[in-house]
């Protein structure tokens, strides 16, 4: 009896992992359970951040994007009719909305310059500082000047484990077993601007 | 001319990617706290509106933004933010005009409400500092409510 009190009490979404767990969220956070959302708004914002920035958004505009995203997503809570898509649908929205959002985002506010030195550049590299390594500061460059898709299939890859590449796959219209020759020749096209960074 | 693939060579790359994008380009600090606060509101059916501008401030560096103007559809938000020593009073102007109703959320200080005029203008005076979201319940033919992204004021 105790067992199973301790069963009903703990979240249905507890000790499931990947896109199980996501969906026993979507579906507790349908009926109402506001710890769900909270639960894939802090374990899934990483990968909307990432496409948004591989999307080429700047940091303060993909900020903005991550939140319309979640907004989104309580919109949609009831519509979406297969919750185990939750991380494609994620994917899928984020980058409609970056694009949406780029296409938009052309007309600058004149800013008084004490203000302007503040802004992150349109290429969204990060302060220079930063790279106190050179060979970082060289391959940093290099990663954005590869193609966007490059930049964002990689970022994704980057948080392989956390998301499924299947996901990944349908959410980017990429046949499934193509992510990984593609991933491949991202990396050769990062290699080879490296290289040219470096002047070898 | 390399065909064929080096994998070893690849997942050396992939593990130098992975790290610079881990330490230069993470979320911001406090980006989950804020979708999650966000999207803590009772209305379900809500239509985000978006920076009307590229944003001249990012929501966490903005100290005084002065004008910002979101939208959504045909909905435009304009809002003038005057600091007042501690607060904020927050100038509004809503297009379509309309006696809409307004909530301003602030993080951990809930929200203040007041109802825009004829002319879809509202003031609210003495709103806390800090992360804030603004909400707007359209009164037309078919309801809707509008939410922006929060901005810390």
């Amino acid at each position: 009896m105790t067992e199973l009190r301790t069963a009903s009490m703990s979240p249905p979404w507890e000790g499931l992992e990947g896109r199980d767990r996501y969906a026993a969220c979507l579906v507790a956070a349908r009926s109402g359970d506001r710890r769900a959302l909270d639960v894939l708004v802090a374990e899934l914002t990483p990968l909307v951040w990432h496409v948004a920035r591989g999307n080429g958004l700047d940091r303060s505009t993909a900020e903005d994007v991550v939140q319309t995203v979640w907004l989104a997503l309580l919109r949609h809570l009831d519509r979406l009719t297969e919750p185990r898509a939750l991380v494609g649908w994620l994917i899928t929205t984020t980058r409609r909305e970056a694009n949406r959002t780029r296409r938009r985002g052309t007309t600058n506010v004149e800013l008084p310059p004490e203000l302007a030195e503040q802004l992150p550049g349109g290429d969204g590299l990060p302060e220079p500082e930063v790279l106190r390594d050179e060979r970082d500061r060289q391959l940093w460059a290099a990663f954005h000047r590869l193609p966007q898709r490059c930049q964002e299939l990689l970022r994704m890859t980057v948080l392989a484990g956390r998301v499924e590449y299947r996901a990944v796959a349908e959410a980017m219209h990429m046949p499934h077993g193509s992510i990984g020759p593609t991933r491949g020749r991202c990396l050769s096209s990062l290699r080879s601007l490296y290289d040219g960074e470096a002047g070898r | 001319m390399k065909t064929q693939h080096h994998s070893a060579e690849d997942d050396a790359m992939m593990a130098k990617v992975a790290r610079l994008v881990n330490e230069l380009d993470p979320p911001p600090a406090g980006l989950i706290e804020r979708a999650q606060f966000a999207i803590a509101i009772d209305d379900i059916d809500v239509e985000a509106a978006r920076w009307a501008d590229a944003r001249p401030l990012a929501g966490v560096r903005s100290g005084a933004p002065g004008t910002i103007t979101f939208f959504v559809g045909d909905l435009t938000v304009m809002v003038n933010v005057t600091r007042t020593g501690e607060r904020h009073r927050i100038d509004g102007w809503l297009v379509p005009a309309g006696e809409h109703g307004v909530e301003v959320r602030v993080a951990d200080h809930g929200s203040t409400e007041t109802t825009a005029d004829e002319g879809g203008r509202f003031v609210l005076t003495e709103v806390p500092r800090g992360t804030t979201q603004i909400l707007v319940r359209m009164k037309a033919d078919r309801p809707r409510t509008v939410v922006t992204p929060t901005v810390v004021l």
